[in-house]
């Protein structure tokens, strides 16, 4: 026995040193020495339990199995102007990352975001903890469900089922990617049951990069916090320490690890709940005619508005890209921007964008090729009826 | 428009055999010519409970019965029985698991199976198959592959909706098996697992495969679907035993072929000797290409298979060069191997079935069953290294009725050395069996992990025959799994079939960088235990025919650099080689020979090398190599001499002997095990410290073992034979490398030597 153990200790180890190669996982361990000692739980980077040393006895055995934490905040407090006032508006929707049929009601939307014990996904990665919030009578009900014990997954993800299926639709920050995939992972292998919620699901990454992506860099939503919220985090543990947090927490059952993470989720809903009303709000105001003042922003919003039909907002939008933005811009905007002034009546204008474009000798050869062609119809046009007026 | 291809002598096959027959000079060659008489079919009934549809379909087809081992297989299938059927190439295997297949879907539209194919040409080619005939039986099948190259889009598609998915051991391994529940549908209602070219799992991928397979059935029982497992062999002397060690379940094996077969030559050929004392004859490569020239000259469609793409690439040049343009069409030999494009070889394939292509060389890339129509002739430029892929590759050329022939050219390397001197090997019952070692513990523990990232582990739950709690209670420990509740759960970030392949042991390779012309380039990788003789500094490393030096040896981050170079001389690097054996799972003395097998931990540690002049092998400068020793943990077969056996030899001839014994057994090894020599080490000892006695140790050069140690230790008696008969008939004088190495290096009486030691006088 004692000879079996050293075999596959050995061969254990082996594989562990592959793994740490390819991850860099000594930086990693570095890192979370530092981050224990200056902010982080106590014993967190001890016990960052892949590494080794006999395991433990659970110091507390939990009473439950798995635990819900719940807290309403007013939606003043969280300075929201449109997300949980009134109906939803199904044409702001649309530009909010919909998919599926839109929610009538902004009680209809279950606000998510899931911790999980990897990134890969898959069917050995589990959810631990799953934050959602939704609006009921001018407050934001958040609740943190968060399983104790991965021996009662069933009933935690039975409870969650019930928690999820009273709404039409839910709400996500890259969830289309990553949670949902996992919940209905989770489902299959806990209860062997379908999700229902996410037949309409606002997924709001993509609204937020097309927003702010150009502008900050990048779209995570500590970013965002920073950066559109002005509300930067000050102590959080790192996304990529939280599984690790985790397991520890499952062998020593100290609830000060599972404390930040618990924060971290708080956070991470409350967050997408704002951001999502700030998105809402950036439509909203480019709709009555204030476009974004930063001009990729209005340029990709512009976008957004010709496809749901909505023409005096794409053509504001345009117009300030057009102002605002640099020539490459210019480039890629002109021609749908061109077609809008056409239907205005103010073919004289298109047409002296694009020839001025032209004359810098900007664009690609086959965009210069379209310009030119849209330039010969309006010239056409306008001799055309220049000599109606004429005659 | 193509103008159909005129030969200036269109003769017939039996008339070019007639006269090759006749040929003094191409008689000297043959070793043996062998004239298999044709064989009838025997048929048997379409089974009554056959969906109607599909009967009336295979009667339109004209297939009013099936041969007697189809039937079998049937039967055996549907009765719910787990099945191999072992017949050779163009028997009609295919038939034996579609038709069940079809007939459970027909019945039940909701049935599900899953064919596993061990190459994803092969799968793309039955998927044609299957889809033709069920659209003939006027059923929805829907059938899907599901491999590297399915465009996500369709995957979701493919997950709910695929009759049939096909897939490759690969695929099941990191992209079905790790997200199961993403095919609740095929799992819940699996029928049937096909598992084809089962003689192809053997060695090390096929004991990562009969693991994956653990896995499988474990996630099939999870959503309650028991399948029945259909496998299809070329011939091997252990078909029952392999499948059983993949299904771990009673299996029925099915090996009466019941396909009618044409008359058959079978030529085997030994080019002539140019150089006696070393072995060397003249290149297997012209002698086939002389051959192959002769039967596309008269109009016969011909294939060729050589051993490694280089040689394809070089064959096809010099047939080409024998069929100018214009008198001859521009494509009358094409090349196959991989690295072409698929829809090149598809294009091949179907020259090669309407008959616009009368001659192709190949790789192995073309014996397994990708249907190419059945040829007239087949040309094989080197043993293939086994007695089922020798049959497979001659099975190419064979129809039905007509005569058919097939060539077997054989180089100067021992094995086929061996099977042309005794082409019996080949022609008998083959004695090669394909071995597995699913209980490896390196391999076990990997799966382990796998499978409890996939279904966390119930605590008595067994995973193979090792001590499955103790791993698992050890996996604990260590963090990796996490107990709750008796239940074993995944508790790591990583995912663990990431990066672990099927086809090696140990991710623990050196690879090699080819920083020529200022660019780096892997080119290759090589085991960590063998690179210290092969990559150390200033060692020339051959790839693909090219000199390449080997100018700094990253050792730690396991990277050679290297770069070509044009010299006159080649590098040896000697070892020092120790074994100690940990635990002797078994021992039996004979009369001449003391045999063992166990565990054992190889330490070597690479001492020098040496420059040889090529041909000359003069010695011309040496240096030291300054790499740690290296430690392998592995079965061994061991063989010992008792004193009786040397006595009165001095010490010298001792050494001599053992050497070249262990030469010799090394070399043909293989016959038994279905490996390649790399996958077998040699280590000899003049005084072994655990026998005391002169000994030859063959190691598994996987960690662990897959199991040749123990085959070599059940059938020494076999082996020996083989090394006897081989000595006796090998054309040298002192000894070459065919034998038992070449003399000039080990001493001028080691043939002699080793003959003493193998019919003691």
């Amino acid at each position: 026995m004692n000879d079996l153990r050293e075999r596959i200790a050995a061969i254990v180890e082996r594989d562990r040193k592959r793994l740490d190669g390819e991850r860099g996982a000594d930086g990693l361990a570095a890192q979370t020495e530092t981050l224990s000692t200056r902010r982080g739980p106590p014993g967190l980077a001890a016990g960052s339990p892949a590494r080794g040393g006999p395991r433990s006895a659970p110091l507390t055995v939990p009473s439950r199995p798995f635990e819900v934490h719940e807290r309403r905040i007013a939606l003043d407090e969280l300075g929201l102007e449109i997300v949980g006032r009134g109906a939803c508006d199904p044409l702001l929707i649309a530009h909010l990352g919909l998919k599926g049929e839109p929610p009538r009601l902004w009680t209809d939307v279950l606000f998510l975001d899931t911790e999980t014990t990897g990134l890969s996904g898959g069917t050995g990665t589990y959810i631990f903890l799953i934050g959602v919030a939704h609006v009921a009578e001018e407050e934001l009900v958040l609740r943190q469900h968060l399983l104790l014990d991965l021996a009662a997954e069933r009933d935690f993800v039975t409870e969650l089922k019930r928690a999820i299926e009273p709404f039409r639709a839910c709400a996500s920050y890259n969830g289309k990617a990553f949670d949902i995939p996992i919940i209905r992972t989770r489902f299959v292998m806990a209860i062997r049951s379908e999700l229902t919620v996410d037949e309409s699901h606002l997924d709001l990454l993509h609204p937020a990069r097309r927003l702010w992506r150009d502008r900050f860099g990048s779209t995570t939503l500590r970013q965002l916090e920073e950066s559109v919220l002005d509300d930067g985090r000050t102590a959080d543990i790192p996304g990529w320490l939280i599984p690790d947090a985790y397991f520890h927490y499952l062998r020593k059952r100290d609830p000060a690890v599972i404390a930040p993470v618990l924060a971290h989720n708080a956070r991470d809903v409350l967050s997408l709940v704002r951001i999502t009303d700030r998105v809402a709000r950036a439509v909203d105001a480019a709709r009555s005619g204030q476009a974004p003042d930063h001009a990729p922003a209005a340029f990709l919003l512009a976008r957004g508005f010709d496809r749901t039909g909505e023409r005096d907002a794409a053509f504001a939008c345009y117009e300030s890209a057009y102002f605002d933005g640099d020539n490459p811009l210019r480039v890629r905007l002109a021609l749908a921007f061109s077609r809008h002034l056409e239907q205005r009546g103010e073919s004289d204008r298109a047409l002296r964008m694009l020839e001025t474009l032209l004359d810098l000798g900007l664009g690609t050869t086959r965009w210069r090729e379209q310009a030119a062609a849209r330039v010969r119809r309006l010239t056409r046009k306008k001799w055309r009826s220049a000599l109606r007026t004429a005659s | 428009m193509r103008t159909a291809v005129r030969f200036p002598a269109r003769v017939s096959l039996e008339q070019i055999l007639d006269r090759l027959g006749r040929d003094a000079e191409f008689k000297q060659l043959v070793t043996r010519w062998e004239r298999l008489p044709p064989r009838r079919a025997s048929y048997a009934e379409l089974p009554a409970w056959l969906d109607g549809r599909i009967g009336a379909t295979l009667r339109r087809r004209g297939i009013l019965s099936l041969y007697s081992h189809q039937a079998e297989a049937l039967e055996a299938a549907h009765a719910g029985k787990h099945t191999v059927v072992v017949t050779p190439t163009a028997s009609g295997k295919t038939l034996c698991y579609d038709l069940p297949v079809i007939d459970a879907i027909a019945k039940d539209p909701s049935a599900r199976a899953l064919y596993i194919f061990p190459t994803k040409a092969l799968a793309q080619d039955q998927l044609a198959e299957l889809e033709r005939l069920a659209a003939d039986v006027d059923i929805e099948l829907k059938t899907y592959t599901y491999d590297g190259d399915t465009p996500p889009a369709v995957r979701a598609a493919i997950r709910s909706a695929g009759h049939v998915v096909i897939t490759n051991p690969d695929m099941l391994h990191t992209g079905i098996l790790p997200h199961h529940t993403k095919w609740v549908k095929l799992f819940e209602n699996l029928r049937y697992v096909v598992l084809d070219e089962l003689h192809t799992y053997r060695g090390v991928f096929g004991s990562n495969v009969a693991n994956v397979l653990r896995r499988l059935r474990r996630v099939c029982a999870f959503y309650g679907s028991h399948p029945v497992f259909i496998c299809t062999s070329a011939t091997i002397a252990n078909p029952e035993e392999l499948a059983r060690r993949h299904v771990e379940d009673d299996v029925v094996v099915i090996d009466r072929n019941g396909a009618p077969r044409g008359e058959k030559v079978l030529v085997f050929v030994n080019p002539p000797v140019v150089n006696r004392s070393l072995g060397v004859r003249k290149s297997a490569l012209f002698t086939g290409r002389d051959i192959a020239a002769t039967l596309l000259a008269s109009g016969v469609q011909t294939i060729t298979f050589t051993r490694s793409r280089v040689a394809t690439e070089l064959l096809l040049t010099y047939l080409r060069a024998r069929f100018p343009q214009p008198q001859w069409p521009p494509d009358l030999v094409r090349g196959y191997r991989s690295g072409y494009l698929p829809s090149e070889r598809r294009a091949i394939e179907r020259g090669l079935r309407d008959g616009s292509v009368r001659g192709v060389v190949s790789t192995n890339a073309l014996e397994l069953g990708i249907d190419i129509g059945a040829l007239q002739a087949a040309v094989l430029i080197g043993y293939p290294g086994t007695v089922a892929s020798t049959w497979q590759q001659m099975g190419r050329a064979g129809r039905r009725e007509d005569l058919s022939v097939a060539f077997l050219v054989a180089t100067s390397l021992p094995v086929d050395q061996y099977i042309v001197q005794h082409p019996d090997y080949v022609l008998q019952r083959s004695p090669e069996a394909g071995l597995v070692n699913p209980d490896n513990l390196h391999l076990l523990v990997q799966h382990l992990k796998c499978g409890a990232f996939e279904i966390p582990f119930e605590r008595k739950e067994r995973f193979g025959t090792e001590d499955t709690p103790g791993v698992l209670s050890y996996l604990d420990e260590q963090g990796i799994l996490h107990e709750a509740d008796g239940r074993y759960h995944w508790s790591a970030q990583s995912f663990p079939a990431e990066g672990m392949s099927l086809r090696t042991a140990t991710s623990d390779n050196v690879v090699v960088v080819d920083q020529t012309d200022g660019r780096q380039r892997v080119i290759g990788e090589v085991d960590r235990f063998g690179a210290p003789l092969i990559l150390h500094e200033q060692a020339i490393y051959l790839h693909e025919s090219r000199q390449l030096q080997v100018e700094r040896l990253d050792w730690e981050n396991a990277k050679a650099y290297v770069r070509e170079v044009k010299v006159d001389y080649y590098t040896q690097a000697g070892e020092s080689v120790r074994i100690r054996v940990l635990d002797e799972f078994a021992r039996q003395s004979s009369e001449h020979f003391g045999r063992a097998h166990g565990e054992v931990l190889v330490s070597a540690i690479a001492t020098i090398y040496k420059k040889l002049t090529m041909y000359t092998h003069e010695n011309i400068g040496w240096g030291k190599i300054h790499i740690p020793e290296q430690e392998l943990q592995t079965t061994s077969f061991w063989l010992s001499l008792p004193e009786r056996a040397t006595a009165g030899w001095p010490k010298e001839r001792v050494e001599i002997a053992l050497a070249g014994l262990g030469n010799l057994l090394h070399g043909l090894a293989p016959l038994l095990l279905m490996c390649a020599p790399h996958d077998l080490g040699l280590a000899v000892e003049v005084r072994s410290p655990h026998t005391e006695l002169p000994t030859i140790y063959l190691f598994d050069m996987t960690p662990g073992g897959v199991g040749f140690s123990e085959r070599l230790f059940r059938s020494t008696d076999a082996l020996l034979e083989r090394a006897r008969e081989h000595l006796d008939s090998c054309g040298c004088g002192t000894g070459c490398p065919s034998c038992v190495g070449p003399a000039h290096a080990l001493g001028h009486d080691v043939r002699e030597a080793v003959a003493d030691l193998l019919s003691p006088r």
